[in-house]
């Protein structure tokens, strides 16, 4: 489900391939992640530009993904849309992830801190 | 396999023909059963358990595509299986038969052998629907006490949430809960905390089903009086619910999946209508003054089980005589129409700003009710809880 394109030999990005990331599809999403990060991928910016809704599910799983990246590298959210946007503040992921308007920032901002 | 008990109905007026294919079927094994007409045929088919008629075409009464039409009619709890002798090969008879539910064919004074392996074909497709049959009724009856299961289970959750037919403290509170599926993955409690102070929670475990309502009774049942009182209150009365939110975060980060859930929680004074909340992941819940304006309540917070060093703060809100605070879990705001529109926050605070006209009591029903409305008669895909918690006036 997830489409990943190499920003650089160091930073992928990965849009979610999917409208709503929720029960249905959150570990299918999770796991296809997981697969990234094991086979070495480690600065990673999920585009939520297409998904226009995030429940708690989807939510548990992005944080999952993250625990799993851990000192490796980074993980970063870009193109969050006002309902997704809600779910993050409400939950104060503002505070764990850190969030770009739109995937070209969060590409240029990783690569310069690389 | 031949199963020698069998039984054959033989339906045919030519007596010759009849004890001739009589005598046939006895001698492979099975019981014949003779019938001079299709309607003594019929009365057998419902009186006995036989599942193979022979039939000729013509008969008097009642012929041999009225019976097999008379057969499929019949309310039965095993399928017949029909053969049909005839005289010729006549497309246009065969045709008829065919749609009157004949399943086979053999010619008048064919070979022993052709009628042997036309029983067999017969007995082998009994054999098979009475093994789909079995199945089915092993699944079934699994299936109905899967069901039995998770009605007992709903039944022991629902009676862990409050009874709330009373007013506690001079708190009037109501609430629904609808769960998406049989058993929920939401929970919620009000109760007494010391003479003054009425503490309350709600809880949401992310996703629903089976698995997030285990997690939820478990909450239901840690989150006592007698645990919130410990947890939220200081020694000398002080409200601190966030601490209580850090202890349960704490105990539920331990584990590794991805469970986690959010909460609401306070405890309001019923002397100086002073509440203290701490707000984790939950959606904002509505304060709603006596002149109908309404206030979501806090700005966010992280929520339980899923950051094991996440820090929680306590807020705080002036709760007035006659102000009512409505607490919906995300499943009314998320709540889609069937054109995929949420139900969102502004429609449900126009619901709560009604609060000081309709009363408390009835707030969680009109939201459930605008709810259903909104997904045309859909069953909601998360679990649902609203409560209403108003001030009334202390004598």
């Amino acid at each position: 489900m997830i489409y990943t394109t190499e920003y650089s030999s160091e930073i992928t990005i990965i849009r979610p391939g999917v409208e709503r990331l929720t029960a249905v599809n959150a570990k299918a999403f999770k796991d296809e992640m997981t697969a990234l990060i094991d086979d070495g991928s480690a600065h990673l910016i999920v585009d939520f530009k297409d998904v226009t809704f995030l429940d708690s599910s989807g939510l548990g799983a992005l944080v999952g993904i993250l625990k799993r990246v851990g000192n490796r590298g980074d993980l970063a959210v870009s193109g969050l849309r006002p309902d997704v946007e809600q779910m993050f503040r409400i939950c104060r992921m503002d505070r764990v992830f850190t969030i770009y308007n739109d995937v070209e920032t969060a590409a240029q901002t990783m690569s310069e801190s690389l | 396999m031949l199963a020698p008990s069998l039984k054959i109905i033989v339906a045919e007026d030519d007596e010759i023909q009849q004890l001739y294919l009589c005598a046939l079927i006895n001698g492979l094994g099975y019981e014949s059963v003779p019938a001079e007409d299709g309607i003594a045929a019929l009365d057998l088919v419902r009186q006995t358990d036989a599942q193979i008629v022979i039939t000729g075409l013509q008969m008097p009464n009642l012929d041999g595509i009225g019976l097999t039409r008379q057969i499929r009619g019949l309310d039965l709890d095993h399928y017949v299986h029909v053969i049909m002798l005839t005289g010729t090969d006549d497309n246009e008879v065969r045709n008829e038969a065919l749609l009157a539910g004949v399943d086979d064919f053999m010619t008048k004074g064919g070979s022993t052998a052709i009628l042997k392996t036309r029983i067999r074909t017969a007995t082998r497709l009994i054999n098979h629907a009475s093994e789909l049959a079995d199945r089915t009724r092993v699944l079934k009856a699994y299936n109905e006490r899967i069901q039995e299961d998770l009605r007992a289970a709903a039944a022991a959750q629902r009676q862990l949430l409050p009874k709330l037919q009373d007013d506690i403290m001079g708190f009037r509170v109501a609430s629904a809960f609808v769960p998406s599926a049989i058993v929920s993955g939401d929970m919620f409690g009000c109760f007494a905390l010391s003479p003054d102070k009425l503490g309350f929670y709600a809880v949401d475990v992310s996703g629903h089903g089976v698995h997030a309502s285990l997690l939820s009774v478990a909450i239901g049942h840690l989150v006592t009086p007698e645990y919130f009182c410990t947890k939220a209150l200081h020694n000398n009365d002080a409200p601190d619910p966030a601490a209580m939110v850090a202890e349960l975060n704490t105990r539920f980060s331990a584990s590794e999946n991805d469970d986690y859930f959010t909460m609401f929680c306070g405890v309001i004074d019923k002397v100086s209508g002073r509440l203290d909340y701490c707000q984790a992941g939950y959606p904002s819940p509505f304060y709603v003054n006596q002149s109908g304006i309404a206030e979501a309540i806090g700005d966010g917070g992280f929520p339980v089980g899923m950051i094991s060093s996440a820090s929680y703060e306590n807020g705080v809100h002036q709760f007035d005589v006659d102000g009512t605070l409505i607490i919906c879990s995300d499943a009314a705001s998320e709540a889609e129409n069937p054109k995929c529109q949420p139900f969102g926050n502004e429609r449900l605070r126009t619901i709560a700003e009604t609060s000081p006209r309709i009363g408390a009591q009835d707030i969680p029903n009109k939201i459930v009710h605008a709810l259903t409305e909104w997904r045309s008669g859909q069953p909601l895909e998360d679990d649902l809880t609203i409560v209403a918690i108003e001030r009334k006036n202390i004598e």
